[in-house]
């Protein structure tokens, strides 16, 4: 695969609580721009970026990768409540903030970076897929540096998991970078894998059979069950497992954040992370932090 | 695709060919408004009409697209498993929730919070109905959204990461959105008239369109997309520069993407949402890119409306199969040429054979994808 090198790292996790005002004000540190007519997502967003970044100067064309699984769909369900309940027009940025690639619009304006800027969704594995994107930029030539992150906002993400698996987790807002270079200088780790599998068998024999290679650490999606934890870690015999989850919480964006804990906490280690969706699909992301 | 010119892209395509056109008005109802503005509804039977609309309609008129997209790419079973799903809408599931809200005491929020799966539920229902074994990617871009799902679809399979890809464009009716637009100011009184002197705004419309991508053609005359590319002009959250620099470097940036110059496109099909921001804006970023040499330029939103986050993949559509019965469309409701942009789109069809043709789009949130298609012969 096409080289991706990490600069830098963060992982913002905020209570479900966490208020646009206590948002702003740690955004503060960050940045002088003062943002108006921005909700909880958007903030979320610009938070979690600025903190990846803000040692950084970023080249003019930067690409911004926003990946999520529910995006504003908190402030849609206010408009909507606007033009249903309360019987009138929507505000006009309450309108465009329904927009999800609004967050990734303010963070790009706020960057001063002009590249691409896409926003994709897929069910729990929303940031493997937006890494996927980025691979293929890079090996085109359609992108030089990015950065990536996924956003989500604690009720929305409680809502959605609860139906799909029993486990239980605090649910936070979490907004999780990376950014990414095709280049190692100045680089603190890098992303030296990311498969997909279309079921756990495939997965499995892939763990199998990728050898000697030493897996220092091994984290786990919010979908993978006790067993099948279990059966991976008997394959990998992980020296550690980050339950990031447990110990920080989940969002729809636990995966970046995850990652963006890892980069932070574990230097000189490799990770192995494993995630699976409802459908039964996985996706293996291994990162070496150097 | 299905769209307000109906269900079958032979009908569709003689629609265009002869500007059959079918606006209705939808009024404001719900904001006790005392007017109403015109809408490119899907033509559907009493009991799918807005008001009576459910989540059984929603998917139905998604499947269909779909399943007729297989049937004319010919794909057997094996095919349709091992593809990928790229999906791009604006308003997403909304229609739905809007749907439940009719028949539930329960606020809007409420409903819609309960059963929010999050941007790829719908390429999750597509995955589950077909039986698909691939990935599935949503994008929200706004009006880029399936634009820009048919862009990394296509670069996917340039890379030899995937052999095959769906991309579908989906937009139904939705009152956030038409309410939004009306909050806006942005929607057009009676009548669609892109780059047109009087031209007042945008109108909505309604589309699901599905496309099937793979590394070769199946047929004769089938399109390839020969590159594409994508950037934030970061001037506005709800306009472009007007100077059109950043449309033009993404326009430009295709180009390079695809291999060719300026002076290879043989027309262009313009954003055109008839808004006056848009149209300055495109028109300057055409002429800063093609300088005097300018294509040919058609519009198709006044055929099928504005779909938003669907316009994308329904407009390819609408584009190829009219040039594949030779023409490119011309732009209904184009009577006067605005000083200002001195640009005339085709007032009549231009007869098509083959060419590489360029494909725009732009979107709220500074976003900006052009893609470059052609019918030529297979490229080295």
């Amino acid at each position: 695969m096409r080289e991706m090198y990490i600069h830098s790292a963060s992982s913002f996790i905020g209570e479900e609580t966490t208020d646009s005002i206590s948002l702003k004000e740690k955004l503060s540190s960050y940045t002088e721009e003062n943002f108006r007519r921005v909700n909880r997502f958007i903030l979320l967003t610009l938070l979690g970026a600025r903190q990846c970044v803000h040692n950084h100067v970023l080249d003019f064309d930067t690409a911004i990768y926003l990946t999520t699984e529910h995006g504003n769909l908190g402030e849609t369900a206010s408009v909507l409540d606007e033009i249903y309940a309360a019987g009138s027009l929507p505000k006009p940025f309450g309108f465009i903030n329904t927009m999800s690639n609004t967050a990734a619009f303010y963070l790009a304006r706020n960057l001063g970076v002009r590249g691409r800027n896409i926003m994709v969704s897929s069910q729990h594995l929303s940031f493997e897929r937006g890494l996927e994107l980025l691979q293929v930029d890079f090996a085109l030539g359609a992108t030089g540096n990015a950065l990536i992150g996924g956003v989500d906002e604690a009720l929305l993400s409680r809502i959605a998991l609860e139906e799909q698996t029993d486990r239980v987790f605090k649910m936070v807002n979490g907004s999780g970078w990376l950014y990414i270079r095709p280049g190692k200088d100045g680089a603190c780790g890098e992303i030296s894998e990311i498969r997909s599998f279309s079921d756990g068998h495939a997965c499995i024999k892939w763990l199998t059979e990728r050898g000697e290679s030493q897996v220092d650490v091994v984290s786990f999606g919010a979908l993978i069950d006790a067993d099948e934890a279990a059966a991976m870690k008997e394959i990998l015999h992980p020296l550690a497992e980050f339950d990031y989850l447990g110990d920080y919480g989940y969002s729809g964006s636990a995966t970046a954040c995850g990652l963006g804990l890892f980069i932070t906490l574990f230097h000189g280690k490799t990770l192995l992370h494993i995630n699976r969706d409802q459908r039964g699909h996985f996706a293996v992301i291994e990162v070496d932090r150097y | 695709m299905t769209c307000s010119l109906g269900d079958s892209l032979e009908e569709i395509v003689d629609a265009v060919r002869h500007q059959r056109i079918r606006i209705e008005r939808v009024p404001f109802t719900l904001a006790s408004l005392p007017y109403s503005k015109p809408y490119y509804l899907i033509e559907r039977n009493v009991a799918d009409k807005l008001h009576n609309r459910s989540e059984e309609y929603f998917y139905e008129v998604l499947f269909s697209a779909v399943s007729r997209a297989f049937l004319d790419a010919g794909l057997d079973r094996t095919e349709i498993r091992d593809m990928n799903v790229f999906f791009g809408s604006t308003s997403m599931d909304v229609p739905v929730f809007e749907g439940s809200h009719r028949k539930s005491s329960s606020t809007v929020a409420g409903i819609f919070l309960r059963s929010s799966y999050g941007y790829g539920k719908i390429a999750g229902a597509i995955v589950e109905r077909f039986g698909i074994a691939g990935n599935c990617y949503s994008f929200a871009t706004a009006c880029t959204s399936s634009a820009n799902a048919l862009l990394y679809a296509a670069a996917m399979i340039e890379e030899g990461l995937i052999a095959r890809a769906l991309v579908v464009g989906y937009d139904l009716f939705n009152n956030l959105g038409f309410y939004g637009f009306e909050a806006l100011k942005s929607i057009a009184e009676t009548d669609y008239r892109p780059f047109d002197r009087t031209r007042d705004g945008l109108i909505l419309g309604e589309a699901c369109g599905a496309v099937i991508l793979e590394g070769k053609r199946r047929k004769t005359g089938d399109f390839m997309c020969l590159g594409g590319a994508n950037l934030c002009d970061t001037y506005s959250v709800t306009s472009h520069d007007e100077e059109g620099f950043a449309v033009a470097e993404t326009m430009n940036r295709a180009l390079g993407q695809a291999g060719i110059l300026p002076g290879d496109i043989c027309a262009v099909k313009a954003h055109a949402t008839g808004t006056e921001n848009n149209d300055r804006t495109e028109c300057a970023a055409m002429r800063v890119t093609f300088g005097c040499e300018m294509p040919p330029v058609t519009c198709l939103k006044p055929f099928i409306g504005h779909t938003v986050g669907a316009c994308g993949v329904n407009e390819l559509i609408l584009f190829t199969e009219s040039v594949k019965t030779g023409f490119v469309p011309s732009t209904p409701g184009f009577r006067e040429v605005d000083d200002k942009l001195n640009l005339t789109p085709l007032t009549e069809n231009m007869e098509a054979g083959e060419g590489i043709f360029m494909l725009n789009y732009f979107g709220f949130g500074g976003n900006c994808t052009t893609l470059v298609i052609s019918n030529k012969g297979d490229r080295e």
